[in-house]
């Protein structure tokens, strides 16, 4: 899956409020070719038995698919890597959303991408909001979605954690 | 769409206890499942108290409990069965106007508040928040939003997750 635990050398532990502008992009994350033995192992590390992803003739005779699908828990997953790497140690991820608009199929390769769209200051903490997804190596778009990121501030303590969401 | 489905909007799980506490080599397995080798996932830190579970991976812990029945076995000459057990309902009775159908996941909508710590249980609370039909470019499909909460041993809440599930 291209991911050594050097990866994490190149991470910064800390991402501050002030680092981010809108339409900073995010350094994507690509995980793939994604195999079929990669599928079967994260259909078992999840205990989830969906034939739609390790038996090519039930996904394509019984449910009319075109074969074998990637999961979108494997795929949500992805993208909450790819934002709680770039939101680092003293960050948080507050909210992610994911819609499953497109299949993926055995075999592609997926980059999780995301763009800051908006930033807002609250008293202890900044919030970043991001359009993020997961494009194959075609630029198909399959799983659209938003998330919202809170940052410290340059020379202030990290976000609270437990992460106590802002009254608005 | 039978009408009678609409009866199980606002259906509500008990607070259900996962079978497992947070396990490290469950932890390893998921981590390792989709390349995410984090050194907070075995060695921890400070900040989180100690070693810690995906984001995610709360809303992944409720499996098959030792003594629940087989749905591997029970339905294994049902050349219909898709491989899904009780766990692709979040612990709510499926849907049995719909069991004729095929199923797959449209969307997650995930909230966070703190990571999951290895050694801990987590409870799921869960509801059918609303279903519905709508024509689509591939025809009629059926939306089932489940809404669910991921509570640590202390009650407070871990993850909370609105899921859209597609029947056609």
């Amino acid at each position: 899956m291209n991911v050594s635990p050097s990866r994490f050398d190149a991470i910064p532990l800390r991402l501050d409020f002030e680092d981010v502008e809108v339409g900073t992009e995010l350094p994507p994350l690509v995980k793939g070719p994604l195999t079929t033995t990669h599928l079967m192992r994260w259909s078992a590390a999840i205990e989830n038995w969906h034939k739609i992803h390790y038996d090519a003739q039930f996904a394509v005779e019984h449910d009319k698919l075109p074969g074998l699908l990637v999961n979108g828990t494997l795929k949500q997953q992805i993208i909450a890597q790819l934002l709680k790497d770039w939101a680092g140690r003293e960050g948080w991820v507050w909210k992610v959303s994911f819609q499953f608009r497109g299949m993926n199929r055995v075999g592609e390769t997926l980059s999780a991408w995301g763009r800051v769209t908006s930033k807002t200051a609250h008293p202890a903490f900044g919030l970043v909001e991001l359009e993020v997804g997961l494009m194959n190596a075609e630029g198909k778009e399959s799983t659209p979605g938003k998330a919202t990121l809170a940052l410290p501030f340059r020379g202030g303590p990290a976000v609270p954690y437990p992460f106590v969401p802002p009254v608005v | 769409m039978d009408e009678s489905v609409r009866n199980y909007i606002g259906i509500e799980t008990e607070e259900v206890l996962a079978c497992d506490p947070v396990e490290a080599g469950a932890v390893r397995r998921f981590a390792q499942a989709y390349g995410d080798i984090d050194p907070i996932y075995r060695d921890g830190d400070a900040r989180f108290g100690g070693p810690v579970a995906p984001l995610i991976y709360p809303s992944q812990m409720f499996r098959r409990d030792f003594y629940d029945a087989d749905p591997i076995d029970e339905r294994a000459s049902d050349p219909d069965f898709d491989g899904l057990g009780q766990n692709a309902t979040q612990g709510l009775p499926a849907i049995e106007p719909l069991a004729h159908l095929s199923s797959l996941n449209g969307g997650n909508e995930l909230e966070f508040f703190r990571f999951a710590r290895h050694g801990e249980r987590v409870t799921l609370k869960s509801r059918y928040a609303d279903i519905y039909e709508r024509e689509t470019s591939k025809g009629k499909m059926i939306f089932v939003i489940t809404e669910s909460e991921y509570r640590g041993e202390g009650g407070d809440l871990i993850v909370r997750a609105t899921r859209t599930q597609i029947r056609r």
